[in-house]
């Protein structure tokens, strides 16, 4: 892992500020690549997947976390683990398969419209389904929700149970059991699901490929773009940069809050 | 025993496990409607539906198809034997070591790196091995090393050891978790050897996890497309075939069909192991209750 994981991500940084040969690079220093990405329409492409992603996030917190918690505190224990599975299943389909297939669910003729035009609820289709930005959030919720699902409940299965138990006795309302007890107890698992939905969010090229429509560029989209083209000192300044994010987030995540403590349960 | 709250309505629990019930309705959707496709006789964006299984067994007639599912399995069967041993190993070194969170670090953080940027960081760096290598041929006169890196096979597969091996130690660790390794220490105490012990106390117990773990990445490595793609060289894989096809013509009835294979065999595969878990796993604790409370 250190040798094809670690050392070709910390090396994205070096061939970064390589100069770009006609099919090559070769060794120089040069921020050329990270000038072509900042002082470029990148840069707002990059700063919109970024504000996709978050929407993405904020969705999958709102979708997610109630289940999490739906499962942590209502189903029995043996049967907890069971009810979690059911979202591993979507993530063992091909995410091709899944993202491609929303094309004709959410399309202007597609199952999604025309279900709401037979119920009457819409006069005409909707058409910002699919080709649009909403088409990248709806794909990337589609895709990453049972990771925001799984970690946070990760984090909510250490919570012992005379927890919930006490503060039943004591008669606390459910406003402040979530905001005392579950959010704070399942922010490591909440944090390391929105890194992983958000920094997904703007690497995968494959979900604004399919649903996002011509203007639709991530950082992913770029970065493979750019190898297409032959810039491989810019494909590794998006790169560098990504990793970067990704560092940075996990970094501050772990100060924070010990994201080791989600392996706890299972260690 | 969970929590529960005696006085909430029963209403309200329903639309609790009926929200549940949509979220997994909605992220399984694509997938029932490839099903639901690949039975169509008239394909897909027809006005009717007339229900068939000609798709099915037409899909073994394509020649593309099958080539890239064969580069696939191929690619599954040499990932499998170096990565489960892989993921074995670090579980046991997780728990061993007393600094855990570099070994999380370095094995967990695959996760959360995109594909599309950890392939073009392979791409690249493959690359460059094999200028080295390529160098240091010349300069010994030993050419055995030269196209080692050249994209093909290894560097695919390399591709996917990095990207499965997260989660096959995900899941040995937690089929670990249950083991007392003073069963281990207890063996050795005995006179048994380091690997005695393990392959006759320790495997047995966390064999079903093991298996598991085989069956996600054989499954892994049929859903791959990024760092395949990148990777690969010159031959195409089963997610190669289907999204040249989605972009470029527009995807086949036979593809519904392919797709709905894959998807069927791994979800058939994925539950068989969960209802088998359950099973032992509820199959142990009754064991557990009759040693501690012999009476009852």
């Amino acid at each position: 892992m250190i040798v094809f994981f670690v050392i070709p991500l910390a090396l994205t940084v070096v061939w970064s500020v390589f100069e770009r040969t006609m099919f090559w690079m070769e060794p120089a220093f040069t921020l050329f690549s990270y000038e072509n990405f900042f002082f470029s329409s990148r840069l707002e492409n990059f700063l919109s997947s970024m504000m996709h992603s978050s929407i993405s996030v904020v969705c999958a917190f709102f979708i997610g976390f109630p289940i999490a918690i739906f499962i942590r505190r209502r189903v029995k224990k043996v049967a907890q683990h069971r009810v979690m599975l059911l979202f591993i299943l979507p993530f063992m389909v091909s995410e091709i398969i899944r993202i491609f297939a929303l094309r004709p669910i959410l399309s202007r003729n597609g199952v999604v419209n025309s279900f709401l035009m037979d119920m009457n609820i819409i006069d005409s289709p909707i058409s910002i389904f699919v080709f649009t930005p909403t088409g990248v959030v709806i794909g990337e919720i589609v895709s990453f929700l049972p990771f925001m699902i799984f970690s946070t409940f990760l984090a909510l299965e250490a919570i012992p149970n005379y927890i919930f138990e006490v503060c039943s006795d004591l008669g606390v309302n459910r406003k402040r059991m979530f905001l005392d007890i579950f959010f704070p107890l399942a922010a490591p698992g909440l944090f390391a699901g929105s890194v992983f939905i958000f920094v997904n969010g703007i690497g995968i090229a494959l979900i604004p490929t399919i649903l996002g429509g011509p203007g639709s560029v991530n950082a992913g989209l770029i970065a493979t773009q750019a190898i297409i083209a032959l810039d491989f000192p810019l494909a590794m300044a998006v790169s560098a940069i990504m990793m970067f994010t990704l560092m940075g987030l996990l970094y501050i995540g772990h100060r924070l809050f010990n994201l080791t403590k989600l392996l706890e349960p299972i260690s | 025993m969970s929590v529960r709250d005696d006085f909430q309505p029963q209403w309200k629990l329903a639309l609790k496990w009926g929200w549940l019930a949509f979220a997994v309705f909605i992220l399984m959707a694509p997938t029932f409607y490839t099903v639901y496709i690949s039975f169509n006789e008239l394909g897909f964006g027809a006005k009717y539906y007339i229900f068939t299984f000609q798709w099915y067994e037409s899909v073994f007639s394509d020649r593309q198809l099958i080539g890239a599912l064969g580069w696939t399995m191929l690619l599954a069967l040499i990932t499998l034997p170096i990565v489960i041993p892989f993921g074995l190993l670090s579980a046991k070194l997780y728990k061993q070591s007393s600094k855990k969170v570099w070994i999380v670090f370095v094995l967990l953080s695959p996760l959360f790196v995109p594909a599309d940027i950890l392939a073009s960081a392979l791409l690249v760096f493959f690359k460059n091995l094999n200028k080295f290598f390529t160098f240091i041929a010349d300069f010994t006169g030993f050419y055995a090393l030269e196209s080692w890196f050249d994209l093909g096979i290894m560097t695919a597969v390399i591709g996917l050891i990095v990207y499965t091996l997260p989660y096959v130690f995900v899941v040995i660790m937690i089929t670990m978790a249950r083991y007392r390794n003073e069963q281990t220490e207890a063996a050795r105490d005995l006179g048994a050897s380091a690997w005695r012990a393990f392959w006759e106390i320790e495997f047995p117990q966390i064999r079903a996890g093991v298996f598991s773990a085989c069956a996600f990445v054989v499954i892994l490595t049929f859903n791959e497309y990024t760092r395949t793609s990148l990777l690969k060289g010159g031959f195409d894989t089963f997610t190669s075939v289907l999204i040249s096809q989605m972009l470029n013509t527009g995807m086949s009835e036979e593809s519904y069909a392919m797709a709905s294979i894959v998807s069927l065999v791994a979800i058939i595969i994925v539950s068989s192991i969960l209802i088998f878990t359950a099973l032992r796993s509820e199959e142990l604790e009754k064991v557990t209750r009759k040693v501690k409370e012999p009476n009852k």
